[in-house]
């Protein structure tokens, strides 16, 4: 069922209540399969607004949003925090479904935050915090799951051994990744769905990235070509 | 900060009783007047202990009505949060009402209840209630958007655990809150005593202004500054227990 996971736009226009700029015009565009896919755009195009729009958060807009097979959409961003009254441990142990309480060490293991599961939220680095704030959205059950950022602050090895686990645990879901890192969406994401001015027609431009994995090579000339194509299509 | 309170009040209420003696030695005023530091002093030998009854008195229902008001304000401020008719209604009331000064219905109070206990609770917990109200709603209606979007996202918000974020958030802003309403809970108490109370410090006031004995007035004042600035240094106290109690859990 998962390889049939589809998620289309159609014909999407967007203004904020009380602004007269709208900032998506009869935009369309689609998603398909599981696995990594990227929204990449310059700051201020309209990406969280998008991802909100999506998990269901932004109503009131105009236009279709479809999913087929994806049942569950999760939303996260970076600059979500734990309430400060449990530890990280305990706030995993108490947030995980049952089903996925035996995933908590090994997700946490394979992020490399063993050391502050004792730790309080405020007293975690940035990085650390936002990957925490990942490994408790990826014990949830969920479809679709957009991650707005949230690898920010974590050095680019941790990153790429993060994202890599990521691919290789759910095989079966879908990924929404939004980044400004134009090499780690190229590398790693099988689809980058470029997000454009709305001036510009028309304001979604898909390219196929290199969709790096443990059991897919990286093609060094491939992926300096997939870049200059996602730094062309702004 | 027990020292520091009592001391701020010392400065103030002798710098107060500096001014009166300079205004009564500068125009030559009679004792009758302004009484003598002896007089003053003689007054307060023998009114002293009789009048720190009275401010106990006093404290005790100003402790209580606090407590109740307290209790009215967190119940009404977690009901004024919801985005709902009933929050907007409760909001848009509470902000019109707390305009309306309470001294000005006390006469009403006394007359429905008399002169007793009950008129001096209920006066003092209204003259604390609409200040804590208005800032309870103010923290409880503040979504931390940044805590409550996971419990939003994976359906887990109740309106307790939303209730528990906000008020863990706010923590500092509340114990503020709390301890700034102290005082007018005293204030609220002293002033229904004195409006119509038959007991209370308030009421030892109101007995010194109607026999003109500025002495007994100013032992007074010094017994309620004395009692205000240890109830809020207990209240401060109170509070910052149990803000590290509620980091550490």
């Amino acid at each position: 069922m998962s390889k049939n996971m589809l998620l289309e736009c159609r014909d999407m226009s967007f203004k904020y209540p009380g602004s007269t700029a709208e900032v998506f015009k009869n935009m369309s565009y689609r998603i398909s399969g599981p696995g990594f896919h990227a929204l990449f755009g310059p700051s201020g195009v309209g990406k969280t607004t998008l991802a909100k729009m999506i998990s269901g958060e932004i109503k009131g807009f105009s236009g279709d949003i479809s999913m087929h097979a994806i049942r569950r959409v999760l939303y996260t961003y970076n600059l979500e925090r734990i309430p400060g009254w449990s530890t990280v441990g305990v706030h995993l142990e108490t947030t995980t479904p049952e089903s996925n309480k035996e995933k908590i060490n090994q997700l946490v293991s394979s992020f490399g935050m063993e050391a502050c599961i004792n730790s309080r939220f405020s007293q975690l680095s940035l990085g650390q915090q936002n990957r925490i704030n990942l490994a408790r959205y990826l014990l949830q059950e969920f479809d679709l799951l957009i991650m707005d950022e949230s690898l920010a602050n974590v050095d680019e090895v941790t990153k790429e051994n993060i994202i890599l686990m990521i691919k290789a645990a759910f095989p079966d879901r879908c990924f929404l990744y939004i980044s400004h890192n134009v090499a780690e969406v190229a590398k790693f994401c099988k689809q980058i769905l470029v997000l454009r001015s709305q001036h510009k027609s028309p304001q979604t431009l898909s390219i196929l990235g290199q969709n790096h994995s443990n059991t897919k090579a990286l093609i060094k000339q491939d992926l300096e070509h997939t870049m200059l194509e996602v730094v062309n299509a702004f | 900060m027990l020292s520091r309170r009592i001391y701020q009040f010392f400065i103030i209420y002798f710098l107060g009783i500096t001014v009166l003696f300079l205004i009564k030695y500068v125009l030559n005023l009679s004792d009758y007047v302004i009484p003598s530091p002896l007089e003053i002093w003689q007054t307060g030998r023998h009114v002293f202990i009789r009048y720190l009854v009275n401010v106990i008195d006093t404290l005790s229902i100003a402790v209580l009505g606090h407590l109740l008001s307290i209790c009215l304000a967190t119940i009404v401020g977690i009901v004024g949060r919801l985005t709902i008719w009933v929050g907007s209604f409760i909001r848009v009331a509470a902000y019109n009402i707390q305009a309306y000064p309470i001294v000005a219905v006390a006469p009403i109070i006394f007359i429905l209840l008399g002169d007793g206990l009950s008129s001096r609770l209920l006066i003092t917990a209204m003259i604390c209630y609409f200040p804590l109200l208005l800032s309870f709603i103010g923290i409880f209606s503040e979504p931390v958007t940044e805590i409550e979007h996971f419990y939003e996202a994976t359906m887990r918000m109740n309106w307790r655990l939303q209730v528990k974020i906000r008020a863990f958030e706010n923590i500092g802003k509340i114990t503020t809150v709390i301890v700034g309403s102290g005082t007018l809970a005293i204030v609220g108490t002293i002033v229904s005593e004195f409006i119509a109370a038959n007991a209370g410090i308030g009421h030892s006031i109101r007995m010194a202004l109607y026999q003109s004995d500025l002495a007994k007035i100013l032992v007074a004042l010094f017994l309620i500054g004395i009692c205000t600035s240890l109830y809020l240094v207990c209240l401060e106290r109170l509070g910052l227990v149990v803000q590290k109690r509620l980091q550490s859990t």
